[in-house]
């Protein structure tokens, strides 16, 4: 009888223990496990897990224009880790860069308001945001983390889609992808854990009148086709921000692309400032923690 | 008598009727093509390749269509109106039941439909 009492003491010791070691994102790292385990079975070889992952695209779809055997590190490239078609154009148009002037523009901020060194000392940081912030209780994005800055420097916030912001992230970005650095997103709390859970939620439900739930085109419908446009994979959406648009001819945010997909859904978009979009960002971001940030990059 | 009157008036009825669909029917396949070609409105080649219908980029989300010439109006109604009452796990979204098409559109659409082989 005593025995068993202290055994379970033990063993909740044992438990709590590890809970206060990190435990907090294990259920992220299952999470963010079975995605990878997904993908990489699903582009490993589309020809043969036709009907499980592509049931209505044709032999061509898959023998002409879906890639083979893709590696974790390639789901960083979106739609072009896993389009043949689309990564040709994407490497040609990579040997002239559209972005190179917003890096520099980027810099050129990161030096003008001084401030913004005491914020972000280290610029190679792109991997790291969004941050869970235990104080506010809020998730905290690159964005987000850009405007508290300001704010508290007595400066107006800036436009978090586009603009100056988005130079400003193409310069944290390019500093990052520069050091080496890896996505590596943190949830050191319940309140952490929480914000995550929330974001996945949202990333699963049906939204909108079109009924469609982010996951629909980004994880059971990545690799086939709306229209002529692949589906890219949800592992990897987060890595290569800001982006630069052909459609938009210039850069943009994590918040501006999400909000032109939540318009794909049929929905009225959450507000780029909102706590819905940050926490969305930390899930998507936490799926594609250990792969390489590398951008900015630019997309169709 | 009063018979005969009803059952007089109840075929004039038939005729107007079948001679109204026949003689809308081109034109209702008509919008229902644009419908589903049409990005603000049906959008339905984003997701479906048809059958014998030249159609630009379809998308495969969904499957190409085919052989729906041989399926009920009510059936092809009912997928449109609302694909989770056949299938709750579909990724096609509920046209009717969430007012993006409503009932004329769909019938129009219905009436497209009909016609793929
Ligand atoms: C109707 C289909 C559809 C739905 C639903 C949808 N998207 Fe997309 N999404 C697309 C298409 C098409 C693209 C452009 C091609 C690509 O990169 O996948 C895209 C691109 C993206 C990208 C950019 C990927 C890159 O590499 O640059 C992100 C991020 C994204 N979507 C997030 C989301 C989120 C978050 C949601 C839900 C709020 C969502 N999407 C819902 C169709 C959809
Ligand atoms: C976002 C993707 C999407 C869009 C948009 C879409 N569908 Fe579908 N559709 C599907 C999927 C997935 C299926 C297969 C699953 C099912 O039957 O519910 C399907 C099935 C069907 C079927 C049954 C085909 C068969 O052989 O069983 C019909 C008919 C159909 N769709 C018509 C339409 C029409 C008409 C529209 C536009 C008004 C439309 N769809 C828009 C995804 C879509």
């Amino acid at each position: 009888m005593k025995k068993s009492i202290v055994r379970a003491s033990v063993l909740m010791l044992v438990g709590s223990v590890f809970l206060v070691a990190g435990g907090y994102n294990a259920q992220a790292e299952k999470d963010r496990k079975a995605l990878v385990q997904y993908m990489e079975k699903k582009f490993s070889d589309p020809a043969k897990n036709k009907a499980m992952f592509f049931p209505y695209a044709t032999d061509e779809d898959i023998n002409k224009h879906l890639k083979k055997g893709v590696k974790f590190e390639e789901f960083r490239l979106g739609s072009y880790a896993i389009d043949k078609g689309g990564r040709d154009q994407y490497e040609e148009i990579k040997e002239m860069p559209p972005y190179e002037d917003n890096i520099d523009a980027g810099e050129e901020l990161y030096k003008k308001y001084a401030f913004f060194k005491k914020c972000f000392p280290d610029p190679a940081i792109a991997g790291e945001y969004p941050k869970f912030d235990d104080k506010s209780g809020k998730v905290v994005t690159l964005t987000r983390a850009i405007n508290q800055c300001l704010v508290a420097n007595g400066e107006k916030p800036w436009k978090m889609t586009k603009g100056k912001i988005a130079d400003l992230e193409a310069y944290f970005a390019a500093k990052s992808a520069e050091a080496g650095k890896k996505v590596n997103i943190q949830i050191n709390s319940k309140a952490a854990a929480d914000a995550y859970e929330r974001g996945k939620k949202e990333y699963y439900s049906q939204r909108g009148y079109l009924k469609l739930s982010c996951a629909n085109c980004h994880v059971q419908g990545s690799g086939n086709r709306v229209r002529r446009e692949y589906l890219s994979p949800l592992l990897g959406h987060t890595t290569h921000f800001p982006v630069y648009r052909l459609k938009w001819q210039g850069l943009g945010t994590l918040e501006r692309r999400i909000k032109g997909c939540e318009k794909n859904q049929g929905e009225n978009p959450h507000k780029p400032s909102s706590d819905w979009t940050a926490e969305m960002l930390y899930f998507m971001s936490y799926m594609s923690n250990g792969l390489p940030v590398d951008g900015p990059d630019v997309r169709r | 008598m009063q018979r005969i009157k009803l059952l007089a008036m109840a075929s004039v009825l038939t005729v107007a009727l079948s001679v109204s669909v026949s003689a809308g029917n081109a034109d209702l396949v008509k919008e229902g093509e644009k419908i589903f070609n049409t990005k603000k409105i049906g959008n339905c080649l984003a997701c479906h390749a048809v059958n014998g219908k030249k159609i630009n980029n379809p998308g495969n989300l969904g499957p190409k269509l085919q052989g729906l010439s041989a399926w009920p109006e009510q059936a092809l109604y009912d997928k449109v109106y609302d694909p989770y009452a056949t299938n709750p796990i579909s990724a096609m979204p509920p046209f009717g039941k969430n007012g993006v098409l409503d009932d004329h559109q769909i019938k129009a659409v219905v009436a497209y439909l009909k016609t793929i082989n």
